[in-house]
């Protein structure tokens, strides 16, 4: 090719200019600042705050609220913040094992930051929160894990007006939602229409009405009994109607049957797709003939073998043996306990929440899955 | 102990291909990543019926088995290529700009890219011819500096590279006109300015002129499964090559003895002994708080360094198809102006960008997301650290009004309705790539590609840099490396990195 590039009149200065490049660069490299390198960053330093990592806590009151409901309060290590209708892990040390369980926290995001205190409201419900109930007391100290979970409101695609629906303890998101209203961290509308058996077992109730206002509202509906100023049976379409506003989204957060029934009436009243949010529970048991099968565990350098159970998740047998493995959601979504299958077979509960490329590798979720053969899986450290 | 001949630190784009160079080469290699899965930024995320590329736009040089670029021969040789499904981008870039009234759309080909701006621009024919030649010629000489891992010899670049040496030392609108093209073709030409983050007047043009090159020449291809396919790929290699992976593993400390690098220690305490480490991570991080006594020229030399583009990226799932939207094109540049230096400046305040880059990937892949749906990402950068001024408290409300900008200029550039169809929405700002990653302020294009820092000067400077200015036993891969930022570039620097470290596992031990 004929075509010589030329900048310079008298071309040598452009190869000149080439060659000088490398002792500009060495005079900049050899003349900067000796100062010592940050160890640190101001906008990591926020990032921290947003998302704060496992921490320690103490724990400085429980507050008994029903015959089986208790919020555990906790003063914070590190300084944080999160969104309203966010769940948090709470890990204790039950015996020989590392027990970590999500809970929605029931305070509000400026009382974490401000005041470094947090807390979570848990029923009596299951192995951890029985453990809870009668065990965990004042002075002691817990690991709480990153606020997670995108049950919370979104600007963008969220209608103004929500239409909360809670089941039983699933007020917890929503109580933290009413206080972030109320001081101003969220911006929004909330009817809340709150499904319980009966009026002792109405969480928050009072701290609730002291938040009412005109971006706040709430509806009773008890099953269990028929009081006069309150709404009875199950929260229908009927009773939605009547309180909802014109447009809204509905967040629901309770237990499965309740959506299964819910989701079914918001459905006939035209409320459907992005419109309708769903807050994730936890993968229980699974109804099967007992069996226990072997698994093999690597985790790092180590090797372990744990025996599981038919009928309970790959990561129930995992924290049954006492090894320390992340978990988060426990419901499939977060993906934080991503493991490697090297051999075996697994079935998933409910939706396969993976990614594309995870299926096709064989990596899966051991807080979804139930094991059907012995196996041999990688597992990253908790 | 644990030992290993060499410790990987972080399983981003150039940490995985250097553990598997590490591994073709014989050693006994470890992998650590703090996170639960590999790629760093290349990865993906679920959000209810969509799952989001986190950050490949496109991926430059891959080409196809008939053309095949630089990073599918570099994938060839790992091995990894047939483990991962490929599909190619249809065009090149719609690039609309505001203050020239501009929009022009523009094909893969340098044919059909010419003949596309001469549609445009008429008199700029000679130009672009000019353009590409040079390109041409950058491209040899880079593929004969590579082929003699960067001693070349200044003979057979004078002879037979004349056009790269005399080029070498100017910046992309120095030579542009210089070649005399017209400014609208200029204009035109300069649209990919954002992938590498620089502006006009100070970004090399070898470095500008080998990236269009690349994906004028060998188009640009993505992985069906999003990017966390070739992450996931790469290690089903590693393990497949006997190396070790060890997830949720953060390195914190790189220990030293008087005759370099002795070990890694992990979070939680765990001690490896090691004599080499690839560390694909910012030299501000691994010196600032990985190393204790660093010697004082390093200190200075890292310094010197500057932090390029922090990044914003928001994603989108959208409940219409992108035909029902009106969304033509895969690959969208929306700027204020072509005056890349003013823009640059523009880029610098959270109040007045509103820049974007912006991704539709259901028109390279139609499947990419559930029938009757769209998916879409929208990325800027900021030459600021303004996003240090925004406190915790003030956070959400922030990235949404940032977002809410983003959107609204889109729909008004382009035409396209898309804000009552949000059914997923998920951003990632400055904070969340610093947590991430651990990358100072959020940078996401490492050192910037300035005059005197740019991709020549540290090419030609590689070994001088480790030899001078690096701890012995310790070499860098990633988007903070001598290849600069970018997918491809972050898989090059992990090629060069592993197989250095290779030489001198044979050399030192």
């Amino acid at each position: 090719m004929a075509y010589r590039f030329k900048k310079q009149i008298f071309g040598f200065m452009d190869l000149l200019r080439f060659k000088k490049m490398i002792n500009i660069r060495r005079e900049k490299l050899m003349t900067a600042p000796a100062t010592p390198l940050p160890a640190t960053y101001t906008v990591n330093d926020t990032a921290k705050v947003l998302h704060p990592g496992k921490q320690t806590a103490k724990l400085i009151e429980v507050i008994q609220e029903t015959a089986d409901t208790k919020t555990y309060l906790f003063e914070l290590s590190k300084k944080m913040i999160f969104r309203a209708g966010q769940y948090i892990t709470v890990t204790a040390k039950i015996g020989e094992s590392e027990v970590t369980r999500p809970y929605a926290i029931s305070s509000s995001p400026l009382t974490a930051l401000k005041e470094g205190k947090l807390s979570v409201t848990i029923k009596k419900a299951g192995f951890f929160s029985n453990w809870m109930f009668d065990n965990a007391k004042e002075g002691d100290t817990f690991v709480l894990g990153d606020p997670s979970g995108n049950f919370y409101y979104e600007s963008l695609k969220d209608s103004k007006n929500v239409v909360a629906i809670a089941g039983g303890s699933g007020i917890t998101p929503f109580y933290s939602m009413a206080q972030a209203l109320k001081e101003g961290n969220e911006n929004f509308n909330m009817t809340l229409i709150y499904g319980a058996k009966t009026r002792k077992d109405l969480i928050f109730r009072d701290a609730l009405e002291d938040l009412q206002s005109d971006n706040f509202k709430i509806v009773y509906v008890l099953s269990d009994e028929k009081v006069r100023g309150y709404e009875s049976g199950f929260i229908t379409k009927e009773i939605i109607a009547k309180y909802a506003p014109e447009n809204y989204t509905a967040m629901l957060c309770g237990p499965q049957a309740m959506y299964a029934f819910v989701d079914k009436e918001l459905d006939e009243l035209g409320i459907k797709g992005k419109f309708v949010k769903h807050e994730a529970n936890c993968i229980g048991t699974r109804d099967v003939a007992p069996k226990t099968y072997k698994i093999t565990v690597h985790i790092q350098d180590e090797v372990f073998e744990v025996k599981a159970k038919s009928e309970e998740t790959v990561l129930v047998a995992l924290e049954r043996a006492g090894l320390n493995v992340p978990s988060k959601c426990r419901a499939g979504g977060c993906g934080f306990c991503h493991s490697k299958l090297v051999k075996g077979k697994y079935s998933i509960a409910g939706a396969d929440k993976r990614r594309l490329a995870d299926e096709k590798f064989g990596y899966f979720h051991p807080c979804c899955s139930y094991p059907d053969s012995n196996m041999e899986i990688i597992v990253p450290k908790g | 102990m644990i030992k290993y001949d060499a410790v990987v630190i972080g399983a981003g784009n150039g940490g995985l291909v250097a553990t598997i160079r590490l591994l073709q080469g014989g050693y006994k290699v470890l992998l650590v990543e703090k996170h639960n899965i590999p790629g760093g930024f290349a990865t993906s995320f679920k959000r209810g019926r969509f799952e989001f590329e986190a950050s490949l736009h496109e991926l430059n040089d891959f080409g196809t088995k008939e053309n095949s670029g630089d990073v599918r021969d570099l994938f060839d040789s790992l091995g990894v290529t047939d483990k991962i499904e490929w599909l190619q981008i249809p065009e090149a870039y719609r690039v609309i700009s505001r203050e020239e009234k501009l929009d022009a759309t523009m094909p893969f080909g340098v044919d059909a890219f010419i003949d596309k701006m001469v549609s445009y621009v008429p008199d700029s024919r000679p130009s672009m011819e000019k353009f590409f030649a040079l390109c041409k010629e950058i491209h040899a000489a880079q593929a004969y500096t590579n082929s003699v891992n960067g001693k070349t010899d200044q003979k057979v670049m004078l002879s037979q590279y004349s056009n790269f040496v005399r080029v070498g030392s100017y910046s992309v609108n120095e030579v542009l006109k210089a070649i005399k093209m017209p400014k609208k073709a200029r204009d035109i030409l300069n649209a990919y300015w954002c992938y590498l983050g620089a502006h006009c007047d100070d970004l090399s043009f070898i470095h500008y002129a080998s990236m269009v090159y690349r994906y004028i020449t060998k188009g640009a291809a993505m992985p069906k499964m999003r990017s966390h396919e070739i992450s996931l790929a790469m290690v089903e290699r590693i393990r497949e090559l006997g190396g070790d992976v060890w997830f949720n593993s953060q390195a914190e400390k790189i220990l030293t003895d008087e005759k370099g690098v002795c070990g890694v220690v992990l979070k939680g305490g765990k001690k490896i002994e090691t004599r080499h480490v690839v560390a694909n991570c910012s030299p501000h991080t691994v010196y600032g708080s990985m190393i204790d006594n660093v010697p004082e020229n390093i200190v200075r030399a890292v310094n010197a360094r500057k932090f390029a583009g922090r990044g914003y990226t928001m994603f989108l799932g959208l409940n219409k198809s992108a035909d029902e939207l009106g969304i033509t094109n895969h690959n969208y540049f929306l700027y204020d102006t072509m005056d890349t230096a003013k823009q640059y400046d523009i880029m610098k305040s959270i109040a007045t960008n509103e820049v974007q880059a912006t991704v539709c990937l259901n028109r390279a892949y139609p499947e990419c997301s559930p029938e009757g749906t769209t998916m879409m990402y929208f990325t800027t950068l900021y030459m600021s650290d303004d996003w240090a001024n925004v406190k915790p408290e003030d956070y959400v409300k922030t990235k949404e009004a940032v977002a809410k900008k983003m959107i609204e200029r889109f729909e008004k550039d382009t035409g396209c309705k898309i804000s009552d169809c949000i059914e997923e929405i998920s951003i990632a700002t400055p904070m969340t790539y610093a947590r991430y990653c651990l990358h100072p302020q959020g940078d996401i294009y490492g050192y910037e590609s300035q005059y005197w820092d740019g991709l020549t000067p540290r090419l030609m400077m590689m070994s001088e840099d480790h030899d001078e200015r690096e701890i012995k036993g310790l070499r860098f891969a990633g988007g903070y490396a001598m290849r600069l930022s970018g997918y491809s570039s972050a898989y090059f620097s992990g090629d060069i990195s592993g197989r250095q470290t290779v030489g001198d596992i044979k050399r030192e031990g």
